[in-house]
């Protein structure tokens, strides 16, 4: 009886097979995710109507709709949309990091009683989605007049912003903690612990709370309707181009809208190629025994 | 630059582990100090608290004269260096070792001074520029030890700063560090699980386990005079061979009868002298500990001992310049574990001994140490605890070696032959009877002292060192215990405990209001203030103003709650001291102290008798001729022996000296004073 031969299957034939396929379902997905903001942009560029067309790529490209975005600030008035959304955002986006971050390292840090019940609680409290309360958040604002106020929008996005402490508490815990014993015992307090040892070691966490506390109030709608409701030149961006949806608006503004959604993504995308060095980098290396 | 004091510190967690128990300490200026111990002992957490970055629970830590229980880390003048070396990797190495200067805001040039002169010290100058990551184990420890010479400390603090290095670095470090102590002159404490480490660099040892001390000794002593089994395996390499056996005294030899084996050497009484004889009976087993190098095959030393077991050979260790031999003293033993009849010797001559052979072992029996088997604790103490004489009672007439003593009253005995337990702190210097000094040895702060009587060796303990050759003394009859025919005279029992509590009480007292100068009369509404509120020891502080200013002036009397407290010591209360109320509340929960348990101590000393006080009843007085003891009932179950000048009788009231009281908390037995 002959002995049967077991062929083996080519390792490298098997690698490209399996590549081929993976590399088919990414582009799919890809060009399933990329269509509408190719969509977007090429609307913005379109020169002939400025309405709801049923084509893509425009015949007639132009920068009009951008300047005018900018110029025509008459009946919607873009630019100040967009101030009143920067201020608001930055304002918040100091506060809540602030905020954020020295939640997190008392969290993991100090030893006080209740820790690990206020944990817990702000992580449920945390999971109710924010509108919850927002009909009970607007009458108490309105009681103390700050609705309709940009202040007062500050304050809704940054009040609860402590309870985002979870992923920033799960960072610092990794920092061990004989750092923070050698520093005291090098005579810091715990703000200079903090400011000086903790932090600088912490870059990528922070640069992540910075770009959650500012994408987060840039984006919203929501709230910012609410608060403002009918003040048109306190209005942020997203309430703003969402006006120029609007069945009388949209054949005049359809193109401008496009092209103010562009405008309003520049400032992420500026943001998040400044700080994205910082999440690369490796910096507890050295630190102990490693 | 400073000693430190450790007294009764302990260390307990909420869920009532403790961590370190008891833990007492006198450390010198200058001395190297090594924590020794298997992980988990406590030796680091100990460390931590002198750091302060670990609570002290109970307990008085001193570091030069200040009690620093309450001082934050970077106010005791300490610098402490950590396993992992807890680096600031963010920073480079100059930085690191400048972070400690620039907070306490030294000037640039004096920190450049003193940065370079350490960075030469240790050998890292090229390396100031590096970042941490940049550098080796060894170097980066070099920074962490840099980081903590250049704040010049009072103590300097290592927590087995050496484990994460690799076995030749760590012998080159260890050479280091101890040319570092050197050159610093400064404290140290060092703490590490190596014992090799502990031996090589400490000028006294720390050995614990389990949280408790079980020994503080130099690095020779630990390993000559180990204080219990424990110590005896843990110090030395290979480990100390443990046979268990028993110890029977016939006449003036002792047998040591080996368990698990035919094994016996007989040994004459004088080499165990020291031993705890109610050990030599043959009834308690023993465990008998011999050193690798204290047992010989060598033919020559094996021909002139007197003192030879049979023993297997197993197999033989090459270590270059010598050999580990493992052995058997049982026939059927197989000598490859661990077990109580195995036993190394270390041995020059192993080329000529063959595996499977039987050989004659000798033991060296000036080096053999004993443990109690149950408690593993020594039974040949460095101090013995008493001495065993033969000795004979007749007409009221106690007659031992040479002597002959009148027997005081409160010794009622038969007459006959027995022995004689003599304690060696009842033989007292000074007195009618003489013997003869003939070695006085220092031991731990006290002097053993041997004295001959009649041709006896007898071992006394004096605080001061004695001259040796013809000396007075005499013996505190209340401290020996006779054993004749069947009759026990037990020694007077010297130990006075109470149960009691911690008690308080608000007072309704008329508090002064004193007239101030403008500048001290926010002071003085505070201390009134103080005294408002609860829970706070300070009900003494009323009259302060009085002792402070110098001519005070009484504005008014007013009615205030004051709250005084107490040691409810048997039912009666005496106001608690205040550095007592203190650690009491220092050390307890704030809702439990007044419902806890407290045991006061005192001796039979601390108490005259008064108009009011203890109530107690008088059972008889115990007279030893110079010294009167009163047997007191205070209730039920409980009887002391106070002393008293002259006879006493009926109804009294014990008044304690408060001050002496010593004070331990009985749920989770923690001493407080």
């Amino acid at each position: 009886m002959a002995e049967k031969i077991k062929k083996f299957r080519s390792k490298r034939k098997a690698e490209i097979t399996t590549n081929v396929i993976v590399y088919i379902i990414l582009i799919c997905i890809s060009v399933v995710w990329l269509i509408p903001y190719l969509y977007l942009v090429a609307q913005s560029f379109r020169g002939e109507s400025t309405g709801v067309v049923g084509y893509m790529f425009p015949k007639e490209w132009t920068f009009n709709n951008y300047i005018q975005l900018i110029t025509d600030t008459d009946t919607l008035n873009f630019p100040m949309w967009y101030l009143n959304t920067l201020i608001v955002s930055l304002v918040t986006c100091i506060i809540q990091t602030f905020i954020v971050l020295a939640t997190s390292y008392c969290l993991s840090r100090m030893r006080f009683r209740g820790r690990k019940g206020l944990m817990n609680l702000m992580l449920i409290l945390g999971m109710f989605p924010g509108f919850m309360t927002m009909t009970a958040i607007y009458f108490i604002l309105k009681q103390i007049g700050l609705t309709g106020n940009l202040a007062g929008l500050v304050l809704v996005y940054v009040a609860s912003s402590a309870m985002g402490y979870y992923i920033s508490k799960g960072f610092f815990d990794t920092i061990p903690r004989s750092l923070d014993e050698a520093a005291k015992i090098d005579g810091a307090s715990q703000h200079t612990i903090f400011l000086k040892v903790i932090l600088p070691l912490a870059k990528p966490i922070v640069v992540y709370t910075i770009l959650t506390s500012f994408l987060a109030p840039w984006g919203d709608y929501m709230f910012a309707s609410l608060m403002m409701l009918g003040e048109t030149d306190k209005f942020n961006v997203a309430v703003g181009l969402k006006e120029m949806l609007t069945r009388e608006n949209l054949p005049k503004y359809f193109t401008r809208f496009c092209a103010g959604a562009v405008v309003v993504s520049i400032p992420i995308a500026a943001l998040f190629i400044w700080l994205q060095r910082f999440y690369v980098e490796g910096v507890t290396g050295g630190a102990v025994k490693g | 630059m400073a000693n430190l004091s450790l007294r009764h510190i302990y260390k307990v967690y909420p869920n009532g582990v403790k961590a370190v128990n008891d833990f007492n300490m006198d450390i010198e200026d200058k001395e190297f100090i090594v924590f020794v111990g298997p992980s988990g002992c406590g030796k680091s957490t100990t460390l931590r608290m002198i750091a302060g970055l670990e609570d002290i629970s109970a307990g008085e830590l001193r570091i030069g004269d200040v009690v620093v229980n309450d001082v934050e880390p970077k106010d005791r003048d300490i610098a402490m260096v950590f396993q992992n070396y807890a680096l600031y990797p963010h920073m480079s190495v100059y930085e690191n070792i400048a972070f400690g200067l620039r907070i306490r805001k030294m000037p640039n040039e004096e920190i450049h001074k003193r940065v370079t002169e350490a960075a030469e010290i240790l050998g890292i100058t090229e390396y100031l520029d590096r970042k941490p990551k940049e550098m080796s184990g060894g170097q980066r420890q070099r920074v962490s030890l840099g980081r903590a010479i250049v704040r010049e400390p009072k103590v300097m603090l290592l927590d087995e700063p050496l484990s994460n290095l690799d076995a030749k670095l760590r012998t080159q470090m260890r050479a280091e560090i101890s040319k570092l102590h050197k050159k610093l002159q400064t404290t140290f404490i060092y703490v590490t699980h190596d014992q090799v480490e502990a031996m090589t660099m400490g000028t006294r040892i720390v050995v614990m386990k389990n949280g408790f001390v079980q020994q503080i000794d130099t690095p020779q002593n630990l390993y000559r005079y180990p204080g219990n089994k424990f110590v005896a395996g843990f110090i030395g390499t290979p480990q100390m061979n443990f046979f268990e056996g028993t110890l029977t005294k016939n006449g003036n030899k002792v047998d040591i009868k080996f368990e698990y084996s035919d094994a016996m050497i007989t040994v004459p009484y004088e080499k165990l002298l020291k031993a705890r004889p109610h050990y030599l009976d043959g009834n308690h087993p023993v465990y008998i500990g011999l050193r690798a190098e204290d047992a010989s095959l060598d033919p020559e030393v094996v021909a002139n001992s007197k003192y030879k077991v049979k023993v297997v050979i197993s197999h033989i260790e090459e270590l270059g310049n010598e050999s580990l031999v493992y052995a058997d003293i049982n026939m059927h033993g197989d000598g490859y574990t661990e077990s109580s009849t195995r036993i190394i010797i270390k041995s020059q001559t192993a080329n000529q001994y063959t595996p499977g052979e039987v050989y004659d072992c000798a033991l060296d029996v000036d080096h053999l140490h004993l443990f109690d088997k149950e408690t593993e604790e020594s039974i040949i103490p460095r101090i013995p605890e008493v001495n065993e004489i033969e000795c004979k009672v007749k007409d009221g007439k106690l007659a031992f070696l040479n002597s002959l003593l009148q027997l005081p009253s409160a010794i009622t005995c038969p007459e006959g032959k027995g022995t004689m337990l003599l304690p060696t702190n009842a033989i007292v210097f000074g007195g009618r009877a003489t013997a003869n000094a003939v070695e006085c040895e220092e031991i731990g702060g006290k002097y053993l002292v041997s004295l001959d009587v009649a041709g006896r060796r007898l071992f006394a303990v004096s605080e001061k060192p004695v001259k040796l050759g013809e000396c007075n003394i005499s013996i505190d009859m209340k401290r020996i215990s006779l054993h004749i025919e069947d009759t026990v005279v037990e020694a007077m029992n010297e130990k006075v405990a109470f149960n009691g509590t911690f008690d308080k009480q608000k007072v309704v007292e008329d508090v002064a209001i004193f007239k101030k100068p403008k500048k001290d009369k926010k002071q003085a509404e505070e201390v009134v203030a103080e005294q408002a509120t609860d829970e706070q020891p300070v009900a003494e502080q009323v009259e302060q103003p009085l002792e402070e200013s110098e001519q005070p002036e009484v504005v008014k009397y007013k009615k205030r709650k004051v709250i005084h407290f107490y040691l409810n010591i048997a039912g009666t209360r005496f106001d608690a001291p205040d550095d007592i109320a203190q650690k009491i509340f220092a050390t307890l929960p704030p809702r439990t102290v007044f419902s806890t348990p407290f045991r006061y101590e005192f001796t039979p000393y601390d108490f005259t008798l008064a108009d009011s006080g203890i109530p107690a009843k008088v059972e008889r007085v115990l007279d030893y001729g110079n010294e009167k003891f009163a047997v007191v009932r205070i209730d039920e179950n409980t009887v002391i022996n106070v002393f008293v000048k002259d006879n006493v009788w009926g109804d009294v009231y014990l008044q304690p000296d408060i001050s002496k009281v010593g004070v331990v908390e009985t749920v989770r037995d923690i001493r407080l004073a």
